[in-house]
């Protein structure tokens, strides 16, 4: 498995199930979390997950390759050019509803969390493409 | 009937070469050993700088290395419809 490979799978086995329990909560009890202190205790608390689960895993990673430096070729380039042009476009549909469309219905936590789930959304896109690049059959176009 | 477009025979050439490893090859002509793996196996096609200096490491000309086939593309399209 490819460095690049492997820090795609990495990166969404650490960030999917914490955002996933925070957008749920968000979802199926928007009323269980009142005050701006406890909200924001929510966010650090996933935040804080996501970044322990990543970096613990890196660290992980970096011992197994014993220091080798991360290498990318041709096709590592492909790969996540493509997948990062399609994750753009999920970016930026996101970007377009919080900031161009809700503003005009919806203000405060709501174009928060909106704005967390395009960037979240975008992000699993393109590691996730990443991850389905390495696995597809058909060549690539340069 | 051809199911690759694009076929090659660096895993042969390799073996020729003292067995020479993926990993080797790879050092040779800047690319990872998954991506010379990926090569052999058909699942990606290089860039025609690289697919040169594969051949350039194996001392061949690049038509010795790699085989395009015209017809296969549509053959294995007309196979799968």
């Amino acid at each position: 498995m490819s460095s690049l490979e492997k820090r795609a799978w990495l990166t969404l086995w650490s960030q999917c199930p914490p955002y996933l329990v925070y957008f749920l909560i968000q979802a199926v009890w928007p009323n269980w979390l009142t005050t701006f202190q406890q909200r924001i205790a929510c966010l650090a608390v996933v935040a804080g997950v996501h970044a322990i689960a990543y970096v613990t895993g890196l660290l992980w990673m970096k011992r197994q390759e014993r220091g080798e430096p991360l290498l990318l070729d041709e096709r590592d380039r492909a790969i996540d050019g493509r997948a990062t042009r399609t994750a753009y476009f999920v970016m930026l549909t996101g970007m377009i509803v919080v900031g161009v469309v809700m503003p005009f219905s919806d203000s405060g936590w709501k174009l928060t969390n909106t704005a967390l789930l395009a960037i979240v959304l975008a992000e699993t896109v393109r590691y996730a493409l990443i991850v389905a690049g390495y696995r597809r059959t058909p060549r690539l176009a340069h | 009937m051809p199911t690759e477009s694009l076929t090659n025979e660096v895993r042969l050439l390799r073996f020729l070469a003292q067995d020479m490893t993926q990993a080797e090859l790879g050092r040779r002509v800047g690319l990872t050993r998954q991506t010379i793996a990926a090569i052999e196996q058909g699942r990606y096609s290089p860039s025609l700088e690289v697919a040169f200096r594969i051949a350039d490491v194996f001392g061949k000309r690049l038509d010795e290395v790699f085989h395009w086939n015209p017809g296969g593309r549509e053959d294995a399209e007309r196979d799968a419809g």
